[in-house]
């Protein structure tokens, strides 16, 4: 019994971090005002692109350094259509939402052609960290994992530190109150703007990523599965507060995780039941927290200085 | 302004995107003219073609308009493919459980069924806005999930059809079948149905005080909630239309084309809808026309895929460009 308890949160741990990454990367950008819809667009890219990269290289980091900086220019053009062009945020995030969808299968299927065994990528490696990863029951869930998951913890952290405990996360969290008193102060919301967007691209294309270097070992068509649009749910869940989010997204991924072994184990509900179960769970989450959740002010509006009032 | 400066952009919108998937598609060392010309003629080259191009035109404005008409009224519905979806599930279900029935009562049955799935599957998104002011957006893509693995339960459960090698359900019953128009190549008359609620829906949002309601709350929901519109009325009504169009598309795909609900008829029309929807900019009068034009492309792409083995994601890309460039039509004009 307790193992199996230790398997499961080793697992939760485990599959939190595509949510961690992604609700971190939306909550910067909608700190600024910014709401990206384009995550499942971005992931899968970052996904493609990740396990293409490492495949032909044979390094995972250089896989999810290239994932990044797809992100980032995801996150670039979000800025530049809604922040220089004053684009509706909402058709662009969209728009580019397409061009990833089409983009993560076109280059695939361009590269290594239309195959029926796909390569394999080796997938990450669990680093156990000395003496911590010893302690009886809270070694192995914690600090017996890979990589990525350590670095989800500590963006998270890093966040947190950063939004509400510098001078420039206060100008930055200004702008997506309200733009208008923060542009009167000196604080330049235009590149705000631009950056929290780009490094939350980065941080969404680094959550595709994931996916394959972690799961499958290779790139599926539509692989996320609606883990973008779950990330949304649980900025919104979170609060659009970096600690919120890492604690919500533990529970995002419970859900998952309970979904699929429950699958394995068997049960007299049909399998498709358990499928539908984190969407249905997400959706009940949100009717218990939607109207409570803190949302940035500005969100999903652009600001135009020449104009007479917001 | 006159209708050539009206076209104007949108003409240039779509050279500009074929001249950037042409650099990239002559850089991937393909033979550039022979996939142009492809992709624009493959529909008008033989009657299976056209035929072909008139059977995508079908669920793509009527998933066009599942977009639109909530976009009428300043809300996002993502949730198309849900609702095509739970439309097909409902036909399928009317169909193969009343198979008996004469056609003059099972047909309507059929269709009705797909309608009225397509518009609960609208309702629970739009009850929840409604009700606990959930970001419509996100409900309705959750319900497209919810419905991939509902029709996924229907196809493998009690109405499974052992014979088939993927999840299937039986036929519907012969009275279920839409007429055809032409037999060979097939083309049922869902189509003249399409058109029609084209039509209404044009007509609705540009001639009636219900639809002048719902265009002119998502015009300006302040100023229409001062003049005694009731918006969050007319957010719901709105989602409830759109699922309502998209179960019809889906009831079509049962009733026109496979006669029983096979998993996967979703394709990728929720993505195409959409994408129609934005170029028509939410005009419900220019979507038919919109959606013809892709629907050209996506035979072209998949002839194209056959004899040149570029891939099909190539077009949409660049009917994504399409729409980027006429977004941005809109900025160049503004200054």
């Amino acid at each position: 019994m307790d193992t199996m308890i230790i398997e499961f949160l080793r697992l939760v741990l485990l599959s939190m971090v595509p949510f961690v990454l992604a609700g971190q990367g939306t909550m910067l950008g909608g700190r600024t005002g910014v709401f990206n819809v384009a995550q499942e667009g971005m992931m899968l890219v970052g996904a493609s692109v990740g396990f293409l990269v490492s495949f032909f290289s044979g390094s995972i980091f250089l896989g999810i350094i290239v994932a990044m900086l797809s992100g980032a220019l995801f996150g670039f053009a979000l800025a530049y259509f809604t922040t220089s062009l004053k684009m509706n945020q909402f058709v662009i995030g969209l728009s580019l939402f397409f061009i990833g969808l089409g983009v993560s299968t076109l280059l695939p299927k361009l590269i290594l052609g239309i195959t029926l065994t796909p390569p394999l990528i080796p997938t990450l490696k669990s680093i156990p960290i000395p003496l911590l990863s010893q302690i009886p029951f809270i070694g192995p869930i914690l600090f017996k994992q890979n990589i990525l998951v350590y670095v989800s913890v500590l963006v998270s952290i890093g966040l947190w530190y950063f939004l509400f405990r510098t001078q420039k996360g206060l100008e930055l969290r200004s702008v997506g109150e309200y733009p208008m008193t923060a542009d009167s102060l000196g604080i330049n919301t235009t590149k705000m703007r631009y950056w929290s967007t780009i490094i939350g691209g980065m941080l969404i294309g680094m959550a595709g990523a994931y996916l394959p270097m972690v799961y499958a070992g290779t790139f599926t068509e539509g692989m996320t599965m609606g883990r973008g649009w779950l990330a949304i749910a649980l900025t919104f869940f979170g609060g659009w507060s970096p600690l919120p989010i890492l604690y919500g997204s533990l529970f995002f991924s419970a859900i998952e995780v309970l979904a699929f072994r429950v699958q394995v184990i068997g049960s007299f509900l049909p399998y498709q039941i358990l499928q539908m179960f984190p969407y249905i769970a997400t959706i009940l989450v949100m009717i218990f927290t939607f109207k409570r959740s803190r949302v940035p002010a500005f969100l999903g509006n652009n600001y135009d200085r020449e104009k007479r009032s917001l | 302004m006159t209708i050539a400066k009206k076209i104007l952009p949108y003409l240039l919108a779509v050279v500009a995107s074929f001249v950037a998937a042409g650099i990239f598609i002559s850089l991937m060392g393909f033979d550039v003219f022979k996939a142009y010309q492809t992709i624009l003629f493959t529909s008008f080259r033989t009657p299976n073609g056209f035929i072909q191009t008139l059977l995508k035109f079908i669920p793509l404005t009527l998933l066009a308009l599942a977009f639109t008409i909530p976009l009428n009224a300043g809300k996002f519905n993502i949730g198309g493919e849900g609702q095509m979806m739970a439309g097909g599930i409902g036909a399928a279900a009317m169909g193969i459980m009343f198979a008996d029935l004469p056609a003059i009562i099972l047909l309507p049955l059929v269709i009705l069924g797909g309608v009225v799935a397509g518009a609960l599957w609208g309702l629970v998104p739009a009850w929840l806005l409604y009700k606990f002011n959930i970001n419509e957006i996100l409900t309705t893509v959750l319900f497209n999930f919810i419905a991939l693995f509902l029709i996924d339960y229907v196809c493998t459960g009690p109405w499974r059809d052992p014979a088939a090698g993927h999840p299937t359900t039986v036929l519907i019953g012969r009275g279920g079948w839409l007429p055809m128009l032409v037999n060979n190549p097939p083309l049922h008359s869902g189509i003249i149905l399409a058109v029609l609620v084209a039509i209404g829906v044009y007509i609705y949002t540009s001639r009636t005080t219900g639809g002048f309601e719902l265009i002119a709350t998502g015009a300006n929901p302040r100023a229409a909630g001062v003049f005694g519109i009731n918006t969050r009325r007319m957010f719901v009504l709105s989602l409830i239309l759109g699922g309502a169009v998209a179960g019809l598309a889906g009831a079509f795909e049962v009733a026109g084309n496979q006669h029983r609900l096979i998993e996967g008829m979703q394709s990728n029309f929720l993505q195409l809808g959409m994408i129609i929807g934005l170029i028509s900019r939410g005009n419900n009068g220019a979507v038919p026309f919109v959606a013809f034009m892709i629907a050209v492309l996506e035979v072209g792409a998949s002839a194209m895929q056959r004899t040149m083995m570029i891939p099909v994601e190539m077009v949409f890309i660049v009917e994504a460009l399409i729409l980027l460039f006429v977004l941005l039509s809109d900025v160049v004009r503004r200054k």
